[in-house]
């Protein structure tokens, strides 16, 4: 319970970071924390229910609920798939405005190249 | 912090915690028969130890497809955008200020203050071992905690490991970004032809062609094998470009 | 023991993104992947602990520091 909690919090620091900061680095390190807090959140809901790692060896145990797992397995690696392009977008975009700056970029894309 | 901080930002916010909170602090108990079901009849189904390989190998193989096809539209839009960069920058002068100087060429390098001796040394001599462990996790996922992903990550690592431990200029063929492309299309091209391999017997797309003789797991140790030989060599390529390549 | 992790990896992600620094934001996104790996092996995932920390601490950190290098470091957003 107040583990859950804990990563709202988590998920609302990213969220604001994505709102509030001007950086586009900062954006995308609020997105990996976004990221970073779901997976926890799902990991941690399928820890409940049992005591063991699902690795079976023949006789009857409790293991935890292996199917959370392996959802988060595709999710961590299409994590980092949408990092790597968002830098590339944010390297592009830094040659063109000069800054990293979100909005002084706008202002020279708008003022015309 | 107070760059942006306005009357939406705070209206999002609330409409964020208003939707996450009820859900987050009530403590309803998560179902247990999922958990029940695979620990009686994964192990006979597919034959894995490993019940977290057998859910994303066997029963949900279509998610693991869908995100190595992620994987591959994502390497190629960044090297994409990557190629547009270095077109834009173009040969002005500007072009030998922004190539870094870890760039793995040693036309390209500005200065070789920061290659020292140390860092070729250990990194050449350390990438064999690690390649060897991620060949190992790669092959073992069916019985201990691996598979085609983990394995192929760490095989990426020591992809990049060869390729910054180069010694008088002499490269490994491993960093060469033409075999690394050529090994991630056979891969791609291989798990296509293992996933229809399921049709000569009559099983559907996917389905396990061994599933009625003396070895089904066999199946899911060539699948690992593929995916974990796509995944480690187009992350090896993309770190490979980001760092400036080898030609 | 999962508290004190979660508490940990809330001050490191509020260290990721008040700082002028970029390269320091970065150096603490990989310390968040490391403690995510710790903590996803004391809740029994052996699977994704491999994952997060290969991914985490290593293709990700790679690709950061590469978008530094080829730009600037520093996040000039208080001045001007």
């Amino acid at each position: 319970m107040v583990d859950r909690l804990l990563l709202l919090i988590l998920f609302l620091i990213g969220f604001l970071t994505i709102v509030a900061k001007r950086n586009m680095i900062k954006k995308i390190f609020g997105l990996n924390i976004i990221n970073a807090a779901v997976v926890i959140l799902f990991v941690l809901e399928g820890s409940r229910i049992g005591m063991d790692a699902p690795i079976s060896n023949g006789e009857p145990q409790q293991f935890v609920d292996p199917l959370p797992q392996a959802l988060m397995l595709t999710a961590i690696v299409i994590g980092v798939c949408i990092t790597a392009l968002s830098l590339a977008l944010a390297v592009h975009l830094y040659r063109i405005g000069g800054t990293f700056d979100i909005d002084k970029v706008k202002e020279r894309l708008h003022d015309g190249l | 912090m107070k760059a942006r901080i306005d009357f939406r930002s705070i209206l999002a916010l609330v409409a964020i915690l208003a939707v996450l909170l009820p859900i987050l602090a009530t403590d309803t108990p998560w179902p247990t028969e999922p958990r029940d079901y695979l620990a009686e009849h994964a192990e006979d189904e597919t034959g894995a130890k490993n019940i977290v390989s057998a859910i994303y190998l066997g029963y949900r193989v279509f998610d693991t497809m869908g995100e190595t096809i992620v994987l591959l539209v994502a390497v190629l839009g960044t090297i994409g955008i990557l190629t547009k960069v270095e077109s834009l920058v173009g040969d002005t002068q500007q072009t030998i200020g922004t190539v870094s100087a870890f760039s793995l060429s040693a036309e390209k390098r500005r200065s070789n203050r920061l290659r020292t001796h140390l860092l070729e040394v250990v990194t050449g001599k350390v990438g064999p071992i690690v390649l060897l462990f991620g060949f190992y996790v790669m092959l073992y996922g069916h019985l201990s905690p691996g598979g085609g992903f983990q394995g192929g990550v760490i095989i990426a690592s020591g992809i990049v490991f060869l390729a910054l431990g180069n010694q008088r200029g002499e490269t490994s063929h491993l960093s060469n970004s033409e075999k690394l492309v050529h090994i991630e299309t056979i891969a791609f091209l291989l798990l296509v032809i293992v996933s229809s391999s399921g049709l000569i017997t009559g099983s559907p797309f996917f389905g396990n062609p061994l599933d009625h003789t003396a070895v089904p797991v066999g199946y899911i140790v060539v699948l690992n094998a593929v995916i974990g030989l796509k995944v480690g060599t187009s992350m090896g390529f993309l770190c490979i470009a980001m760092m400036g390549g080898t030609d | 023991m999962t508290t004190l992790l979660l508490v940990l990896i809330i001050v490191l992600a509020v260290c990721t993104v008040t700082g002028p620094d970029l390269l320091h934001g970065v150096i603490a996104m990989s310390a968040i992947s490391l403690l995510s790996a710790l903590l996803f092996f004391i809740l029994q995932a052996p699977d994704v602990a491999i994952t997060e920390a290969a991914v985490g601490a290593g293709v990700s950190t790679v690709i950061f520091v590469w978008a530094l290098r080829h730009t600037s470091r520093r996040d000039d957003e208080g001045k001007d």
